[in-house]
């Protein structure tokens, strides 16, 4: 689903992501960890077309995210960290407005059908801002999912989320990945988040991809009996210690 | 077309949502009728006036009696030349100083451009609901003062008139987009709308009255006897600075504009449209330039940032 060959942004003289390789496949949760600052919002941003590559190329189900950007923009959804959406406007007119944009067809009643999955119908007619950030935060998904996206890439979802606010988005995700089978690349440097939901992940550093692979590979290269936690500080602590492993299976 | 009106019709709803501009705006309309009540008024103790002297001169068998005072219909309506030239461009400075970077405050800036959409749809999106704001505004003003010049003056309007009041809603309109225009270039460049707003207010100081002062304080004053009243009047005349200092001022040539299309300037009063607007070509072409400059800016600053 999305293939990743030597990805690379600098920003004058700072170089933000460096020669990233990695491939998700088609209806994977991909966890992207990395502390603040990392890289991750960078990388996720070239890849749904929002800034373009210094070097290297992306491609989302074959399609070049610089190429192709308006079909690749066509088949994901996409939802940044911290987005308030328009709070003057209610969800409803809020998801009208983003699948206008997309092109759905009949969106009133995808909007209805979206909203009732997400549990969220009986707020259609609610201004966003009178919205708690959960909430905000289960709309923005909602018009990410809008146009039925193959790919759904999230940033740091869950940020600023109290626990119970946090696992609703967790089982949120679960439900549409297991539902329409939607590929979701998820940013966060939250370790318990990518342990009860994804399927494989990546760790970034200063730029740099330190790891990729599936959880289940993960756990045998380090040995079982060890937390992720104690596998990302390790593969971080590596890094650190100018050590410069990749770890990739 | 189709993605083009959905950011249109965005925008409309939220300008139609927003407090700030609904006041602004519903100040611009109230002073517009004001401007119609206020000249009529004004046309109605003139005539009145005149009517009290021809009867005093005729009680007194005056033979004599001084001409009915000439009173172009449109003059009538000269005070909404200063109230579109002050109040319009800040109902457009409303509109438009928050667009670009109220979205990146609030972070939809990224859900827009992560949409299937070209980043100059989303200037144009943004224009078009704009446009039809002020145009909207502009022409709920020209019904209401059409009706009320006729109700409150009882005076007609001819075909000629219309047309001129009509171009000179045209003028406004760009007068008024040029500042949205500037509205949407700085908040393109900002990050921060409080910053944004801020800096338009400077602009618009700066084009409406600093510039229009500096150039009034290097004109010509020359000294002319009033004969009626024995007195001495200052008459200002133009200087080749005081004309320069005016090219940057959009609002000069928008009152220079609208002064003779509205038959405030007796000795223009009459003149055909075309001959008009020939007449005040340099003034249009001053106008013109700073929109344009701005929407291009808009344009070229936009699709740079996605590179």
């Amino acid at each position: 689903m999305l293939v990743i060959n030597s990805l690379t942004k600098n920003y004058d003289g700072f170089t933000a992501v460096d020669n990233l390789s990695f491939k998700v496949g088609e209806g994977e949760i991909f966890g992207f960890l990395g502390h603040n600052g990392a890289g991750k919002t960078t990388t996720i941003s070239m890849l749904v077309s929002l800034i373009r590559p210094s070097s290297g190329s992306a491609e989302i189900a074959g399609y070049d995210v610089v190429k192709d950007n308006l079909k690749v923009r066509s088949m994901l959804g996409y939802l940044p960290e911290n987005v308030n959406l328009y709070s003057n406007l209610t969800a409803f007119e809020n998801l009208y407005f983003f699948g206008s944009l997309s092109g759905v067809e009949n969106v009133e009643k995808r909007i209805n059908e979206v909203l009732k999955d997400l549990e969220m119908h009986s707020w259609k007619d609610t201004k966003v801002r009178e919205f708690s950030k959960g909430m905000r935060q289960r709309i923005g998904i909602a018009q990410a999912l809008l146009h039925k996206p193959r790919i759904l890439f999230l940033d740091e979802p869950t940020s600023g989320l109290d626990p119970q606010g946090t696992k609703s988005i967790r089982d949120l995700l679960l439900y549409i990945n297991n539902k329409w089978n939607t590929t979701i690349f998820l940013n966060t440097h939250l370790l318990s988040e990518v342990k009860k939901i994804c399927s494989s992940i990546g760790i970034i550093s200063h730029g740099q991809l330190l790891m990729t692979d599936s959880l289940i590979n993960i756990k045998k290269k380090f040995g079982s009996e060890k937390s992720l936690e104690d596998i990302y500080f390790r593969i971080e602590g590596d890094q650190n210690n100018g050590e410069n492993t990749v770890y990739s299976i | 077309m189709g993605k083009i009106l959905s950011i249109a019709s965005k925008e409309i709803k939220t300008a139609f949502k927003d407090k700030a501009f609904l006041a602004v705006a519903l100040l611009f309309l109230l002073l517009s009728i004001l401007s119609v009540y206020i000249g009529s008024a004004t046309k109605n103790a003139e005539i009145t006036a005149y009517q009290d002297i021809v009867n005093l001169l005729k009680s007194q068998g005056a033979t004599s009696i001084p001409a009915e005072p000439k009173i172009f219909p449109l003059s009538i309506l000269k005070n909404i030349i200063n109230y579109v030239a002050v109040i319009g461009s800040i109902v457009a400075i409303f509109l438009g100083f928050n667009s670009f970077s109220e979205e990146r405050e609030e972070g939809t800036i990224k859900l827009l451009l992560s949409r299937p959409i070209y980043r100059d749809q989303l200037i144009n999106g943004k224009l078009f609901g704009g446009a039809f704001v002020i145009a909207g505004l502009l022409i709920i003003t020209l019904v209401f003062n059409c009706f009320l010049f006729t109700v409150v003056s009882g005076m007609n309007i001819n075909f000629a008139e219309f047309s001129r009041l009509t171009v000179f809603f045209v003028f406004a309109f760009y007068y008024m987009i040029s500042f949205y225009l500037a509205s949407l270039f700085v908040s393109l460049k900002s990050q921060n709308s409080t910053f944004a707003f801020l800096l338009m207010l400077i602009i618009w100081m700066g084009v409406s009255y600093v510039i229009p002062q500096l150039a009034e304080s290097q004109k010509n004053y020359v000294y002319v006897l009033n004969n009626i009243s024995q007195t001495m009047n200052q008459m200002p005349q133009d200087t080749l600075i005081s004309k320069t200092i005016e090219i940057f001022s959009p609002t000069v040539q928008f009152k220079n504009i609208g002064r003779d299309l509205l038959q405030v300037v007796p000795e223009h009063a009459q003149l055909s449209l075309f001959t008009l607007l020939k007449l005040n070509l340099r003034s249009i072409i001053y106008l013109l330039v700073p929109g344009l400059f701005m929407l291009f800016g808009s344009y070229n600053s936009f699709l740079k940032e996605g590179n």
